[in-house]
């Protein structure tokens, strides 16, 4: 409801600020060739193997991301883009210390439709990789375990882009847009087998098998870039 | 950014929050060996960790819910089955609480519920049946506490047809201690068997063939100052359906002997006697000699022999004061016991660097060369039996000191061994072998009866228990158990049969499987 009331917000200022000047600015120049942004990423993981290493389902991450338009006709453009989130939770689990360290990327087209010059909106299904490394503080063999591995996804979403500062005209000039995306990041199941390192801790370990995770779920990322 | 992003929202368990804490409370133990499996009791959770070793080499755990407010567990005395009993939810607010309860686990290679009984009443104690045909369930904790009903539960029965209520009759106090017997052949009945509860003041005899009847309630003497005595022991002679009773602060034994009812509303009678053997005896045991049953009293530095019949009596001098005795003639003639005319019996005593067999097969007159002592060097605080068929003629003496003894009662000879640390022992259930540790340092040691030869290991962490298995493949796996405080539970398994830590595996973060 609250990402609605906020899109709807977003829409409303477009038009009151973007209508004056529809006609006058040529739309090219706002279809930023190069773009850069950094923004946060909030998922929501419903998975159970999440449970030891937090105690919400919430899971953020700081995000990265790059991308280019190589094609326009009228309102409409293709960029490619792509994005390294990356995020840690630590939580216990019945008293041992966790953590997850969750890297993500995802890189692929973005079709974008610019409603006004200051403002388009977009959609994306990005291929993912992700490496997850999960840790647990084992008191009784005194050693850290730990399960890493990568797993593969999409990330398919869509959301709008505003601009809130650049020049009416002229090139290139810096602009700056704040980016909101809302979506759904599918990440298959890893397994949670959790082992010390080679070397460490008692000989011929067994693993802690705390069975799998999976980071898949809904997502929403918020991010300001500078586009040229 | 939870409530604006709408997406962050939801918990996880609960009992991802509740850490592994080891048990620790009065009648609880933190760990049961089982024939097949290894009992973690995880009280947090209200749950037990089944361990179970499908290889000798190899560990899988299976968590299996207890109930609510887990209060006793218990082994049978085959340790097949781990018992367990719960008060369920108090106070009781909607009809789907859950209920007192005793759960039967079976502890084979593959854990599993075998039996629950739901009980009308929360309660705290439960007493097993050696035979594993009753248990009994009794002190509640209620607004209202009657200190003397006892639930009896019908192992061979299911659901509310086994529990039988049974309130005693009493002359103040409450059930100390059970006895069940083994079938007392009572005359003008068939043999059945008998739960003797020992309470603070009397005693109360059950007849488990009819729990139903009255129980009938028999008052202990008054100590020789006039004062309340209470029982000390009690021992039984099934063929003569005979019961003695050691009580404290009197120089005399309580001889019961169960008879024929007296009357129709009766299914036995009780006559009652008191023999002075001469001083307070510190053990009490019957045995058959070559004249027939004779009570044998342990009084100071003699062994005093009791007629049941005619309440006269014979010392002995010993060699030392023993003040322990065990009955030996099954180990040493199994075939022959049942129709021995003369029982040997082993004396000890936790003050005695000896041990001696006392021999009740000679002629009456005889009986000053029936005692024949043996210095081993140490005192004896208890004899430990070995199960199975193959080294049932062995016992296991612990001493108060960091030895233990291993007895060949055949040949009489005994090996003992040395460990360099506290004690503690534990036979496996094959009867196969010994396995000797100090909680928390990580030595520990197994004794093959086979050749008496120790193996001493060395855990990578402080063992707190050790069990020794079937595993799933007809091998044999032992398990140390590393449980300290809150670490959480972990197991170094290795072979029972060849053990070597060279081989063994190290298991860990037990307790964090099946949490939901």
């Amino acid at each position: 409801m609250s990402a609605r009331f906020g899109l709807s917000s977003l829409l409303l200022v477009a038009f009151s600020v973007g209508s004056p000047s529809a006609h006058a600015e040529p739309l090219a120049e706002h279809q930023p060739y190069a773009q850069a942004s950094l923004g946060v990423r909030v998922g929501k993981v419903s998975d159970s193997g999440y449970d030891p290493f937090s105690s919400s389902d919430e899971l953020t991450q700081f995000s990265l991301g790059l991308g280019g338009t190589f094609y326009r006709h009228q309102r409409f453009s293709l960029a490619g883009v792509g994005f390294w989130d990356y995020g840690e939770k630590s939580s216990t689990a019945r008293g041992a210390s966790t953590e997850l360290d969750v890297h993500r990327l995802t890189i692929g087209p973005e079709l974008r439709y610019h409603l006004l010059p200051p403002l388009y909106f977009f959609v994306h299904a990005l291929p993912a990789f992700a490496h997850t490394s999960a840790s647990l503080q084992d008191s009784v063999a005194q050693v850290t375990r730990h399960a890493r591995h990568w797993s593969y996804g999409v990330d398919a979403a869509g959301g709008a882009a505003f601009e809130v500062y650049g020049a009416a005209t002229g090139f290139p000039r810096p602009r700056i847009w704040i980016i909101a995306e809302g979506g759904y990041g599918y990440l298959g199941s890893t397994s949670l087998e959790m082992l010390p390192d080679v070397g460490e801790g008692p000989q011929r370990p067994a693993s802690v098998d705390l069975g799998s995770v999976s980071l898949a779920g809904p997502y929403f990322r918020a991010s300001a870039a500078v586009g040229f | 950014m939870c409530g604006a992003l709408a997406l962050g929202c939801g918990g996880r368990p609960s009992s991802w929050d509740a850490p592994y804490v080891a048990a620790n409370q009065n009648g609880l133990a933190p760990a049961y060996g089982l024939t097949g499996s290894v009992a973690v009791v995880d009280t947090a959770l209200k749950r037990v960790t089944m361990l179970s070793a499908p290889s000798s080499l190899t560990l899988t755990s299976r968590s299996i819910g207890l109930g609510t407010d887990l209060v006793a567990a218990r082994v049978s005395a085959d340790r097949k089955t781990l018992f367990a009993l719960s008060r369920g939810v108090q106070p009781q607010r909607t009809p789907g609480d859950e209920r007192p309860q005793l759960l039967l686990i079976d502890g084979g290679t593959t854990p599993q519920i075998s039996q629950r009984y739901t009980l009308t009443e929360p309660m705290d104690q439960l007493a097993l049946d050696p035979q594993n045909e009753w248990a009994v369930v009794y002190s509640g904790a209620g607004v209202v506490v009657n200190l003397n009903e006892l639930v009896l539960v019908n192992l061979s029965q299911t659901g509310a047809d086994a529990l039988s209520f049974k309130t005693l009759l009493s002359f103040g106090g409450s059930p100390r201690r059970f006895t069940f017997t083994t079938p007392l052949a009572v005359p003008g009945g068939d043999p059945r068997r008998f739960l003797i509860v020992e309470r603070d003041a009397d005693l109360v005899l059950i007849d488990l063939a009819a729990p139903e009847r009255e129980a009938v309630t028999v008052p202990l003497p008054s100590t020789d100052t006039g004062g309340t005595a209470s029982s000390a022991q009690v021992a039984y002679d099934a063929d003569s359906a005979s019961i003695a009773v050691r009580v404290t602060g009197t120089t005399s034994v309580f001889m019961l002997q169960l008879a024929a009812p007296a009357s129709a509303a009766q299914n036995f009678s009780v006559v009652t006697n008191l023999v002075d053997v001469g001083a307070q005896p510190s053990a009490i045991d019957f045995v058959h000699n070559s004249q027939g049953l004779r009570l044998v009293a342990l009084v100071g530095s003699s062994a005093v022999l009791v007629d049941p019949d005619t309440a006269t009596t014979q010392s002995v001098q010993m060699p030392a004061a023993f003040s322990g005795i065990r009955r030996i003639t099954n180990e040493l003639n199994p075939a022959a016991a049942a129709a021995s005319d003369g029982d040997v019996a082993l004396l000890y005593g936790p003050n005695i660097p000896k041990i001696a067999y006392f021999n009740l097969s000679g002629a009456p007159g005889a009986l000053f060369r029936s005692i024949e002592s043996y210095d081993i060097g140490v005192a004896v605080k208890n004899v430990i039996d070995v199960p199975g068929e193959r080294y049932f003629d062995r016992k296991i003496l612990e001493t108060p000191s960091q030895q233990f003894y291993v007895l060949d009662l055949r040949t009489r000879e005994s090996a003992p061994m040395k460990t360099n640390a506290g004690l503690t022992l534990e036979v496996a259930p094959d009867g196969e072998r010994v396995w000797a540790y100090n909680p928390g340092q990580t030595g520990f040691a197994s004794v093959d009866f086979a050749n008496l030869h120790p193996v001493s290991l060395i855990a990578e962490r402080g063992v707190s228990n050790v069990f020794d298995i079937e595993s799933g493949d007809g091998q044999r796996a032992a398990v140390a158990l590393h449980l300290a405080g809150s670490a959480g539970i972990g197991a170094t398994v290795l072979s029972a049969l060849s053990p070597s830590t060279a081989y063994a595996h190290f298991y860990s973060g037990l307790e964090l499987g099946g949490v939901k």
